[in-house]
């Protein structure tokens, strides 16, 4: 039986140990974080260069001075962007007490998954949303915010179903936020035994009582099919149903049956079917009881088809919809030598040739086009409930994707949401969203005026012909948040 | 660049084609009941539907009784049903299962996508396609326009954008890609919303499940009559995949389902000659039901074909029973009928015959009789 404060601990044990093994200390934040009243440097040149390229695929997008201080961390830019991606692979060298001061008045998602249960279902599922938009917004750990955002779609769990109503913030912080730039086999194992996931997928009414039960397979097929080998993975309906039989028996204490104890997981041995199993191509020995979770995890957390699927959908992330072979074999390749460090992995995939050309490749997502447009304006937002209306309509509202393969990462997805972007441009320009705020007049003074705004913006120069079109209009910072340009990174 | 003006020159008595897709897999043993199988109801101890309950259809099928508001356009020949149906997929997989039936086979695009490019009647218009939602269905990719809204009232830029609009219609007209394109669908489809909000609304409130989908369903039939080019419409109803409580999680879907549906008919009336509403999910259910009340991924389920042309109140498609030498795999109803052959019997009455075998690339196509 696995409690809630075991995950915790670790969770934070594994997190602290992966950001301490794979990075010598990172480099002196203070430039990072004193303040420059003197206009700043936008980027000035008519391409997207290295380090806009850098900062907006590891971030949220850059706000109006992160151009400068990257560039400055070194004379060479190749070595200035290589130190940001360095700092940002080791977040716990990152200072972030502003965000967590921010994060301070959401107390109720630090609470024990049992806890959760004492809070009204809308007020967490509004928690996590704000906490998430501020941690995107705020955080100096973008990379860390960034990965966070991809596992939350990579173990999809949405919050509508049942108790993960509840149980989604206790996934959010001691499955993702733990382990997202951590071990992989340690974040696997702890979403199989997250209540939240065996809720969402059933894991938790898995139950072998007496010979000719069936085993509840949608767990079973999720893991091997979305969170592990890829649907061509090389495993077979029959492994499905072995995997099932493997986990029958771990459950979670529902508000129906108990009293005490809620949300905690257990392994009952009366409904485990302790056959042997074949998965595979393998044999899980019968009588192993408990252990065959164990059984299971490792013969698919580094599964050479694991390796390939994470490879696949990180460098579709990271370099474009269609990613590049080469890419993904070098990726696939550190993941198997790292024993799945997801640090590791990245640093691999930032060193791709690959990587460093696909500039403006992507197309944001609505979360990321939104929280870039808040970033690059430096505007103030409490992260509430008019952002969290807005990400609904344009189709993003964070934890609420209903299947198990989570929200798309391809351009074509994203296309039909236009509307809703120009929208939010010209409302956040226009200072008419609730519970955000920004000041142009600094914005663009901080910028050095109306060229280093546009450059800020569009990551480069602007054209001879978005020039033209920009001068004519009475703003153009709402223009400029809904151009082409800045829909994509 | 587009102009901004064209809004003009759209066919108004045009068919329009309605796609409903019940996300998770809905278990046509529930839905359209093989009552007289005696094999169901051993399969099916606690799950089943009995004689008594359903409403008969025919010497087999039974409508499970959450149906009931169906009964009346059964019965008037409006409604057909194909059983055994479903995809070659046979992965049991959702996401696959959808894929692969959404965009039928390996080319790129959705095969309403891919039909709607293929006929290409007229200016494509971004009110031709309209998917009712969050996201683009992956049947709808390829389509030369294709525009998601959760609803007509909230698609506007609001005051003061005409500026902005004609800003970022210059602004996107240098993008020749699919970015570019959608630009142009959503400068064109604000155009024509905004003439949409001065016509006049419709007398007759039929009675919508007050919801999403009815509200996506009551939309649909405002631009059907409203007659701007509504080509296709696609509405996603979610809540099927039963694993677990089976008749507490469908019951209120099949409610939703079939008021919905019975509503958006009534609302029609004359125009829904012009208009055909299929139903389709992505598989069907085991035949067993498991320990914990459910059922899990199976193959064969139902299609649901509604309205002009049907030649309805017959269940189609050969029921081959439930004998342990029928099933298929772990033990699923087969596939009998693939839901290509549904698909296009409805699309031959929009477009010509070779546009509806170019639609399903790789497959030969041989339709079921639906129409007459």
């Amino acid at each position: 039986m696995i409690s809630r404060r075991r995950f915790v601990e670790l969770g934070g044990t594994l997190a602290a140990a992966s950001a301490l093994a794979c990075d010598e200390a990172p480099p002196p934040l203070a430039s990072l974080l004193t303040p420059a009243s003197d206009p700043v440097a936008p980027p000035a040149t008519d391409d997207v260069d290295l380090v806009s390229h850098v900062v907006g695929r590891l971030s949220f997008g850059p706000r109006p001075r992160d151009h400068a201080h990257v560039r400055a961390l070194h004379a060479d830019v190749e070595r200035a962007a290589e130190r940001y991606v360095d700092t940002q692979l080791a977040p716990l060298g990152l200072d972030d007490t502003d965000v967590e001061a921010r994060l301070r008045r959401y107390g109720e998602l630090e609470e024990a998954a049992g806890e959760l249960y004492e809070y009204k279902e809308q007020v967490l599922l509004a928690s996590l949303t704000s906490a998430a938009i501020l941690r995107a917004r705020y955080s100096e750990r973008q990379l860390h915010a960034v990965m966070v955002d991809f596992w939350t779609d990579h173990f999809n769990i949405d919050s509508a179903k049942g108790d993960c109503r509840w149980l989604k913030a206790a996934d959010d912080r001691d499955v993702i936020r733990a382990h997202a730039l951590g071990s992989f086999p340690a974040m696997l194992r702890a979403s199989s035994l997250s209540p939240a996931m065996l809720w969402y997928l059933d894991g938790r009414v898995n139950r072998y009582g007496a010979p000719g039960d069936r085993p509840n397979e949608n767990y079973a097929r999720e893991l091997l099919e979305l969170h592990t080998l890829g649907v061509h993975g090389g495993y077979t309906q029959q492994d499905v149903m072995e995997v099932a039989r493997a986990l029958s028996g771990w459950t979670v204490r529902s508000r129906r049956e108990v009293v005490f104890g809620l949300g905690k997981v257990e392994f009952h041995p009366e409904w485990h079917d302790d056959g042997e199993k074949h998965v595979l191509g393998r044999v899980i020995p019968a009588g192993l009881g408990s252990r065959d979770l164990d059984a299971v995890m490792d013969l698919v957390s580094l599964h050479p088809s694991t390796a390939r699927h994470l490879a696949t959908k990180l460098c579709r992330r990271f370099i474009a919809d269609d990613p590049p072979a080469a890419a993904v074999g070098r990726v696939a390749s550190t993941f198997a030598s790292s024993r799945g460090n997801i640090a590791s992995t990245l640093r691999t995939l930032f060193t791709t040739p690959e990587f460093t050309q696909a500039r403006r490749t992507k197309l944001k997502r609505p979360f990321h086009f939104a929280l870039s447009a808040l970033r690059a304006t430096d505007a103030r937002t409490d992260g509430g409930p008019a952002l969290h209306e807005m990400l609904r309509r344009m189709g993003h509202a964070p934890y609420q994707h209903p299947t198990p393969e989570g929200y798309a990462d391809d351009e074509p997805s994203w296309l039909g949401t236009l509307l809703w972007r120009w929208n939010f441009a010209a409302a956040l320009a226009g200072n008419r969203i609730d519970g955000t705020h920004l000041d142009p007049v600094a914005l663009r003074s901080t910028l050095g005026g109306e060229e280093g705004l546009r450059a800020h913006i569009l990551c480069r120069r602007a054209t001879s012909a978005e020039r033209e079109i920009l001068a004519a209009a009475s703003d153009s910072l709402p223009l400029l948040l809904a151009s082409p340009a800045f829909q994509r990174y | 660049m587009a102009s901004l003006g064209f809004v003009t020159g759209i066919a108004p008595r045009d068919r329009t084609l309605v796609v409903i897709f019940l996300r998770g897999g809905a278990d046509g043993l529930t839905l359209v009941a093989p009552v007289a199988d005696d094999a169901y109801h051993r399969a099916r101890p606690t799950l089943r539907v009995t004689e008594r309950e359903g409403l008969r259809l025919d010497d087999v099928f039974a409508l499970h009784p959450r149906l009931t508001p169906l009964a009346p356009l059964w019965a008037s020949g409006e409604l057909a049903i194909v059983h055994s149906v479903g995809s070659e997929d046979a992965t049991r997989s959702h996401f696959e299962a959808q894929d692969l039936m959404e965009h039928a086979g390996t080319s790129a695009g959705g095969w309403l996508g891919r039909f709607l490019r293929l006929r290409a009647i007229g200016q494509p218009g971004a009110l031709s396609a309209v998917a009712f939602g969050t996201e683009l269905p992956a049947a709808l990719r390829g389509a030369p326009s294709a525009t998601v809204l959760r609803s007509l009232n909230t698609f506007s830029l609001g005051e003061g954008a005409h500026g902005m609009l004609r800003a970022l219609a210059d602004l996107y007209a240098i993008e020749h890609n699919a970015l570019g394109q959608s630009a142009r669908d959503t400068v064109t489809a604000l155009q024509r919303l905004e003439r949409l909000a001065s016509a006049p609304r419709p007398l007759a409130a039929a009675d919508y499940p007050r919801d999403d989908f009815g509200e996506a369903l009551r939309q649909t039939a405002e631009l059907v009559r409203a007659g701007v080019g509504l080509e296709a419409a696609t509405i996603d109803l979610g809540g099927w995949d039963s694993h677990f409580a089976q008749q507490q999680l469908l019951e209120p879907a099949m409610d939703r389902l079939a008021r919905g549906l019975a509503a958006f008919h009534r609302d029609l009336g004359p125009d829904m000659a012009r208009t055909t509403v299929v139903v389709m999910t992505e598989f069907g259910r085991r035949v067993a039901e498991n320990s914990a009340l459910g059922t899990d991924h199976g193959r064969g389920s139902v299609m649901f074909a509604l309205g002009g042309g049907v030649r309805g109140g017959r269940v189609l498609g050969g029921w081959p029973g439930l004998g342990p030498d029928e099933l298929e795999g772990p033990g699923d109803l087969p596939v009998r009928t693939n839901y290509r052959n549904v698909l296009a019997p409805i699309l031959s009455g929009m477009a010509a015959s070779d546009v509806v075998s170019r639609s399903f690339p790789g497959f030969a196509l041989d339709p079921v009789p639906l129409l007459g």
